[in-house]
């Protein structure tokens, strides 16, 4: 029998202490018939760190929020088989439940398989759809047929058909051709990619090979943002063995297929997942959008015939190949195939990686994997697809996941970020935070984009501020559209997309925050009165001893008050009274 | 090759398969605005005001998203239009948000306040130069009679001169007056009309506005007869300035310019008596009536019907319709009331006359003063008294004659609303002075009589529409003096009449362009920025002592040598943009409606940069089009430029931000002369 301690170190696990945990298991485990392993990321990050317990190969326990000073009793529980003294770390069944309802392609050997060991993920099946492939004669052709059939479409947030962007790049004159991974996550709140990079990068080469076996490519880029080191070093760390073990550079399985591999690490310009302005940056260039047409499939990387995917989109390849285009396409919708990636964050209690296959609502997702709104809150909004998206109200929630039916909300499927909120936050807020974002991202060559979003960064920053005006809300829907139809690119395109949607479901709350100088979450400081209400209070001098601009006065068991002039609205009175005398409106 | 067919804004095209829109409507002479194009360089995309829209693919369907000329390729069939509503608001707004992060002056503070907007700037560079008829040349595109509206303009353009804030204002009317005469003196500027239209024009008086919409409308080619009532052409020129202001034989000579390209001139020709309005319509193809205002406005105080006073225009008309005849007041006392310009003539053309006493009776203090100061000034020095806050009360006559006028003594109260301090009457305070003449100078209204079917506005002047100058009437306009706010200065009638005559024009070429004032950038500059600049002050126009001068009607003013007046051009500040006449940015945004000020935010900090040897970079100009970049590293290849930063802020600047890169600039101008707007300019050295 073998016993196998196994700990999930992506970068969250590691940021919440897994190192720390394998270190302090290390030492206690040496000489014993316990082995210590290291997997990536299984995405149920409020867990984080998390340590599996294999009995032959088959979960036994999953044991999480581990720290250090708990490795004594799990080493002693792995050694003896009695977990009874680690009973308190043992995920409860409604956490785990986050995991049986969700169904993995795209993650599949995430947090289960060693990212760092070939032999891992041969044993998981890698490379066994390239060696069917390679094997049984199947054309680049038959490749994209079987992808036609899957329906898959780009992951990244396009959700473009990813036949047919092969078949076009396939079709491209010249024997010079690119295959390129995206894999230049910028959303705010989007970390899939990172996840499946960290955890299973072999399943990432396998489906590029594929790729660019099926489009011709003989070279096969990995654009990786350099914020994701640890994704770096496995990534590479697993080229090195794939090369190793031939299935990377000249005669690939022994035979005529060559592709050779390598990564390029960009320096983090959000702009960059735009793939011209990721083309202008690996040549070197500023990373800045080209015109479309011509299209990368027919002038892309050093101006050849070039494909881009995103990396969920090559993480499905391989099993599509394996299990065939129609299992994929048996899953999802009539418009939209297959399964989907969310990162589920915000005020959701279990917030992570979360594959579904398309068709499920939102409060699916939310509610029933997500477990619903943290800390006893109300669902608001959830935003889907990071600032190129939109957010979708509580009266949305039965939307069922699908590219077509998400974008009819004003929201988009995107790369997958699913930002939840509650009513404690601002959607003026929300919105300025992802225009102040893609104003900062913008890269600053076409006007509309360059100014307006700017300007309209400007305009929600005086709404938020107390300073809005009777005809903002008119003015920044007519930049919007112009910012819309003029962008060059999909990044200046898409930007007015979290300002028009929250204007299309919290007017509002604009209208609030212009006309009646009203935040109604109670978040724009600058919009806040506090004062202290005289009944309740019982002049303990909480406040005004915590008051940080000296605004509240008042003798000790006297109602106290609040000077309006020097209030800065920090809250902090609120939070320090215990008897619930500050008011905040 | 294989020739496509399309359409561009509804005209048939054809060019070779594999153009751009952009390119393909340039090869049928079709310019499609574009700030970031340039041939030598690869298509970039940035500006978007290339935007077009597809209606037709060739296929019988519309192209969903307008797209950019510059790179959408031309396709068989295609109908691309770039003048409709959603191509037009998306180059709208981005020329708002363009000119939302501009900083500069496209024209000069001067030329801005000038109610005819002539470039002052332009004509004093020539000025500074020595070359007066390149001077007149731009002078005359605004005004055709420089040498006279030299002399008497108040010259708002001296106000808001930014060497003010130096020193003093240039002194550009009186570089204006020294170039027209130096030009009349010499081989004059002479424009040749247009070819003939064979449209016929009829101005109904022959002052500043009559004769300035005339010259424009003759240069376009049509045919012009200016009427008016006396006996001469030049209105309230000759007969409500005085001589000594603006000697007759200079207007003389400027109305023989006029009368040389071909205008037809009629005198003792009244409106109403000699011809009427309804027989200049069916004769002309356009009315234009000019007539000016020159009824004396009543005081509304008992007397003012006695022998003895008068209106300060009839006044000043009949001494200089006289012919010489000038009447003989020595001995006599005169009151003129009034303190605008109207009010100095008078007083002082009554101390020319012999007056032994002149008052000038205003109500509020010199400081309130509408006269220019320096009229003020010399009326003081030639002998005029001021009586300051009082008020005409009563003329008190004795046989039906003047004796008296009896002035209620004022103090000043709270400002009005022109910001001036209202008089108020002191109560029971009085003053009388013995008078023999009394000159009612406090403002003029137009005669109307003749203008049949004419609406009027409640002023009883003619209501002109203020953009296409139109009165009720299809084909009759109306501008100047005799419209709308009634009586202003002479170069506000020139401006509206050059104004008219392009409305005028437009509608004689079959479809009317109704005036809009053009968009300009502007920016506000203030005294600490010019703090470094070195004082020189303002050249002095020689004039003659008072003493002499108070004895007849020559020139009071003797002229500038060419050597001040070139050394007074030289003190020009240049304000307005080196690039104004090339500035594609500036010529886009004149092209249509835009409010930039709706969009107002943050914006490039303006101010010149010399990072390489000749070129001058100001951020406040540059719109990013990336072409500097573009030419230096594609056309120049030297890669000297690049951007930096991202977002908003980015910036041109030597590439990596690298100072040495500029050291293998080789100065070969390319990216300035590439540049749309004025952000680069080259310094010659």
């Amino acid at each position: 029998m073998s016993i196998r301690l196994a700990v999930g170190q992506g970068s969250c696990g590691i940021a919440a202490g897994a190192q720390k945990v394998a270190n302090a298991l290390r030492p206690l485990l040496a000489g014993s018939e316990v082995q210590l392993g290291t997997v990536g990321c299984i995405g149920m990050c409020w867990l984080e760190p998390i340590v599996d317990l294999y009995e032959n190969d088959t979960l036994k326990a999953r044991l999480v929020r581990v720290q250090p000073n708990h490795a004594e009793a799990i080493a002693e529980a792995a050694k003896s088989g009695d977990l009874s003294g680690i009973a308190e770390l043992v995920i409860q069944p409604e956490d785990s439940a986050f995991l049986e309802q969700q169904t993995r392609i795209a993650l599949r050997n995430c947090g289960i398989i060693d990212p760092e060991s070939l032999e891992s993920a041969k044993a998981a099946g890698a490379y066994s759809a390239l060696g069917k492939i390679l094997s049984t004669g199947m054309t680049p052709e038959d490749v994209i047929e079987v992808i036609k059939v899957s329906g898959l479409a780009g992951r990244g947030g396009a959700g473009f058909p990813t036949w047919f962007k092969w078949n076009a790049a396939r079709q491209s004159a010249g024997d010079e051709k690119y295959l390129i991974c995206n894999a230049d996550e910028g959303d705010p709140g989007a970390f899939m990619d990172r996840a499946v990079i960290e955890s299973d990068p072999h399943t990432l080469i396998e489906g590029m090979l594929i790729g660019a076996y099926a489009i011709g490519a003989k070279e096969a880029i990995v654009y990786v943002r350099a914020e994701y080191p640890l994704a770096i070093r496995r990534l590479e760390n697993a080229i090195c063995d794939a090369r190793e073990a031939g299935y990377i550079g000249k005669n690939i399985m022994e035979t005529d297929f060559s592709c050779e591999f390598r990564i390029k690490a960009g320096a983090g310009a959000f702009v960059c997942g735009e793939e011209t302005a990721l083309i202008e940056s690996l040549e070197g260039q500023r990373g800045m959008p080209r015109l479309k047409p011509p299209f990368p499939a027919q002038s892309g990387y050093w101006n050849k015939p070039s494909n881009i995917n995103n990396v969920e989109t090559f993480a499905n390849v391989a099993w599509i190949i394996s299990n065939g285009g129609e299992a994929f396409a048996a899953m999802g919708t009539e418009d939209s195939k297959g399964t989907k990636v969310f990162a589920l964050t915000g005020k959701i209690r279990r917030g992570g990686l979360v594959e579904i296959p398309m068709g499920m609502t939102l409060r699916q997702v939310i509610f029933e994997i997500g477990g619903g709104i943290r800390d006893g809150g109300t669902f608001k909004a959830v935003q889907m697809g990071g600032p190129s998206g939109g957010c979708i109200p509580a009266s949305l929630l039965d939307t069922v996941i699908d590219y077509k039916k998400l974008a009819a909300t004003g929201a988009i499927m995107g790369s997958g970020g699913m930002v939840v909120m509650d009513d404690s936050t601002c959607m003026v807020s929300m919105a300025k935070f992802f225009l102040d974002f893609t104003a900062k991202e913008s890269c600053g060559k076409c006007v509309h984009c360059r100014i307006g979003t700017k300007r309209l960064q400007e305009i929600l920053t005086r709404i938020t501020e107390g300073e809005g005006q009777e005809g903002d809300i008119e003015l920044m829907e007519e930049l919007c559209n112009a910012v819309r139809d003029g962008a060059l690119c999909g990044l200046g395109q898409t930007a007015p997309n979290p300002v028009l949607s929250t204007l299309r479901y919290f007017r509002d709350e604009f209208e609030a925050h212009i006309r009646d100088k009203r935040c109604p979450a109670h978040t724009c400081t600058a919009l806040l009165h506090v004062s202290i209400d005289a009944e309740k209070c019982r002049g303990c001098t909480a406040c005004a001893r915590n008051c940080p601009v000296y605004a509240i006065s008042g003798a000790v068991k006297e109602p106290h008050e609040i000077n309006a002039d020097a209030c800065i609205h920090c809250g902090r009175c609120k939070a320090v009274c215990k008897f619930g005398a500050v008011i905040v409106e | 090759m294989n020739q496509i067919h399309f359409t561009i804004n509804g005209l048939p095209c054809v060019c070779e398969a594999g153009a751009s829109i952009l390119q393909a409507a340039k090869l049928n002479d079709i310019e499609i605005p574009n700030l970031c194009n340039d041939e030598s360089v690869r298509v970039y995309g940035a500006c978007g005001l290339c935007a077009v829209e597809v209606l037709d693919d060739g296929r019988g369907k519309p192209v969903p998203k307008l797209l950019r000329a510059c790179s959408a390729k031309v396709m068989e069939g295609y109908v691309i239009r770039f003048d409709t509503e959603r191509v037009n608001r998306s180059r709208k707004i981005a020329l708002e948000l363009l000119m939302s992060d501009h900083t500069g002056d496209c024209r000069g503070p001067c030329q801005l306040n000038c109610p005819a907007g002539t470039d002052c700037q332009g004509y004093v560079k020539k000025i500074a130069g020595g070359d007066f008829r390149g001077a007149v040349g731009i002078i005359k595109e605004k005004i055709p009679l420089p040498a006279s509206i030299g002399r008497v303009c108040p010259h708002p353009c001296e106000q808001n001169c930014r060497r003010g804030l130096v020193e003093q204002p240039l002194s550009i009317a009186f570089l204006k007056a020294h170039a027209a005469d130096r030009d009349l003196a010499g081989e004059t500027y002479r424009p040749e009309p247009a070819a003939e239209t064979g449209k016929t024009v009829a101005v109904v008086g022959g002052g500043p506005a009559g004769l300035t919409a005339a010259y424009y409308l003759r240069l376009k080619g049509h045919s012009v007869t200016v009427y008016d009532a006396a006996a001469k052409m030049g209105g309230m020129l000759r007969y409500g300035i005085p001589a000594y202001r603006l000697p007759k034989d200079v207007l003389d000579r400027e109305i023989a310019e006029i009368a040389r390209l071909g205008v037809s001139m009629k005198n003792n020709v009244r409106i109403g008596k000699d011809i009427t309005l309804e027989q200049l319509r069916q004769e002309s193809d356009a009315v234009i009536l000019a007539a000016g205002a020159w009824s004396s406005m009543q005081m509304r105080v008992p007397g003012e019907d006695l022998d003895g006073v008068t209106g300060g225009i009839q006044f000043l008309h009949d001494i200089s319709s006289g012919e010489g005849e000038i009447p003989d007041l020595t001995g006599k006392k005169v009151a003129v009331c009034g303190g605008g310009n109207t009010a100095m003539d008078a007083c002082r053309t009554a101390i020319r006359c012999g007056a032994e006493t002149v008052y000038v009776i205003y109500r509020r203090t010199r400081s309130e003063m509408p006269a220019e100061e320096i009229e003020i000034e010399e009326s003081a020095e030639e002998g005029v008294t001021y009586k300051f806050l009082t008020n005409p009360a009563e003329i008190v006559g004795e046989n039906g004659r003047v004796k008296q006028i009896r002035l209620q003594i004022m103090e000043l109260g709270e400002p009005d609303a022109s910001g001036r301090r209202s008089p108020v009457p002191v109560a029971g305070a009085f003053e009388t002075l013995d008078v023999d003449l009394v000159i009612m100078a406090i403002g003029q209204k137009p005669d109307t009589a003749g203008l049949d079917g004419v609406t009027l506005t409640k002023k009883g002047t003619v209501a002109a529409d203020t953009a296409t100058f139109l009165t009720n009437l299809p084909d009759v306009y109306a501008v100047g003096d005799l419209t709308n706010r009634g009586a202003s200065i002479a170069i506000e009638a020139i401006g509206e009449a050059g104004r008219c005559a392009a409305v005028v024009d437009s509608a004689l070429r079959g479809e009317m362009k109704p005036y809009s004032a053009p968009y300009y950038s502007q920016k506000t500059v203030t005294a600490e920025d010019l703090a470094g600049r070195e004082k020189q002050p303002r050249c002095q126009m020689p004039v003659r002592p008072a003493a002499e001068r108070a004895k007849d009607f020559a020139p009071v003013n003797l002229g500038l040598s060419d050597e001040t007046a070139v050394q007074e051009a030289k003190r020009c500040l240049e304000c307005g943009c080196h690039d104004y006449a090339e500035c594609k940015l500036i010529r886009y945004a004149q092209q249509q409606e835009i409010h930039p000020e709706r969009l107002r935010g943050v914006k490039h900090t303006p101010g010149q940069e010399r990072r390489l040897v000749c070129i001058e970079r100001d951020n406040g100009k540059c719109i990013l089009c990336g072409l500097c970049v573009r030419i230096c590293d594609e056309v120049a290849k030297q890669g000297i430029l690049g951007l930096v930063g991202r977002g908003f802020p980015t910036a041109v600047k030597p590439e990596f931000q690298d100072p040495a890169a500029v050291a293998i600039c080789r100065s070969c101008k390319k990216c300035a002369l590439a540049c749309p707007t004025g952000a680069l300019k080259i310094i010659e050295d």
